[in-house]
């Protein structure tokens, strides 16, 4: 076996890390394709019904489902930074941050 | 792997979509895949999530860049990029990937030694296999590249990230993967953000596609454990290839109307 010290302290850490955000991106894959199949739906049963159910246009839904995807990566480093926030561990939460920030650049830059 | 690569020349071709149309949609549904199947490798412990998170300042920057450079970039230029990608993937396709020699030292001084990156795979006879990483200067120059093209064509570009993470970095296989994958929706969300700000995403089209592309993933990776692995790259190659050629002539076509 190699000397990989350090390797088995945060082991644990990184183990934990993992089931967290894979929980965070499972529920916001589910959450964001449940929103845009709810718009289609209601742009399929808007001709039969007449009437918009639900009180909201399926265009409108499939906009907050489509922004809810492009959010969800955003939310990821935003967690990865509390949970490196949390550990104390300085380099990362300053790696998390300046993603972070980058992404922020952008769709600033864009308005 | 690369089915986000197919995206914007179905949408070009099959349903008569402009091509930033299609790049728009195109990223939205390769967040999407990303996002979708990055918990169960998460859960199997493949993903580096610091190796992640280190590239990503290079993924993003890329693609920052890409959305200055996309309205600059006349539009028979994309098709010919793209069509260059298709040809890069079909070559990479038909090369196999080969596991690296794992490097067993450890530089003291190294980036990815000062970064604590290096970690270990699930191995069933030995319990954990560490690895080490390799170049990470190299690797984050790579990645710049790939977050650029991606941000430009509306791809994941594993085609790029692959040859970094196999190469530069010297990860196993598995973990090149997850990690790859991982960081493909962070990528891509850096540019749909922008362009989605900009109004530049028709959600009436990047909605269905992305929805799609997640009921897809699940279906389609049943569907191909049926087929053999030799028989599988060979339609790839020859789809990407036909593509490459459409795309090309699409540049053409481009060219000529400006």
């Amino acid at each position: 076996m190699t000397d990989v010290a350090g390797l088995n302290d945060d082991k644990d850490i990184r183990e934990i890390q993992g089931r967290v955000i894979a929980a965070l991106l499972r529920h916001g894959t589910w959450l964001a394709s449940a929103t845009i199949g709810a718009g289609l739906a209601v742009l399929w049963l808007r001709p039969m019904t007449g009437t918009i159910p639900f009180g909201v246009s399926g265009v409108a839904l499939m906009k907050i489902g489509v922004a809810l995807f492009i959010f969800l990566p955003v939310l990821r480093v935003a967690l990865m930074l509390f949970l490196f926030a949390r550990e104390r561990d300085t380099v990362y939460t300053a790696i998390s941050a300046l993603v972070l920030a980058i992404m922020a650049a952008g769709f600033l830059s864009a308005i | 792997m690369a089915s986000g690569i197919f995206i914007v020349p179905i949408l070009v071709f099959l349903f008569g979509v402009s091509i930033h149309t299609a790049i728009g949609a195109s990223l939205v549904s390769v967040i999407a895949c990303s996002c979708s199947s990055a918990s169960p490798l998460l859960k199997e412990r493949l993903t580096n999530i610091r190796l992640a998170i280190v590239l990503e300042t290079a993924t993003t920057l890329g693609a920052l860049s890409g959305v200055f450079l996309v309205g600059i970039i006349p539009t028979s230029y994309l098709y010919w990029l793209f069509a260059a990608i298709l040809v890069v993937s079909a070559r990479q396709m038909l090369l196999r990937r080969r596991e690296m020699a794992p490097t067993t030292e450890r530089v003291s001084r190294s980036w990815a030694t000062m970064l604590r990156l290096h970690a270990s795979v699930p191995d069933e006879a030995r319990g954990a296999a560490p690895y080490i990483v390799g170049s990470v200067p190299i690797g984050l120059s790579l990645m710049y590249g790939a977050g650029l093209v991606s941000a430009l064509l509306g791809i994941g570009s594993g085609v790029l990230k692959i040859p970094a993470m196999d190469t530069a970095l010297r990860l196993p296989i598995k973990v090149s993967s997850a990690t790859s994958n991982f960081m493909i929706g962070v990528t891509a969300a850096a540019s749909a953000g922008a362009y989605f700000v900009r109004g530049d995403i028709n959600t009436a089209i990047a909605g269905p596609v992305a929805l799609g592309s997640v009921v897809g993933a699940i279906v389609g990776a049943r569907m191909l454990t049926g087929l053999s692995g030799d028989k599988l790259r060979n339609i790839f190659v020859i789809v990407l290839v036909l593509l490459a050629i459409g795309m090309a002539l699409g540049g053409f076509q481009a060219h000529l109307k400006t």
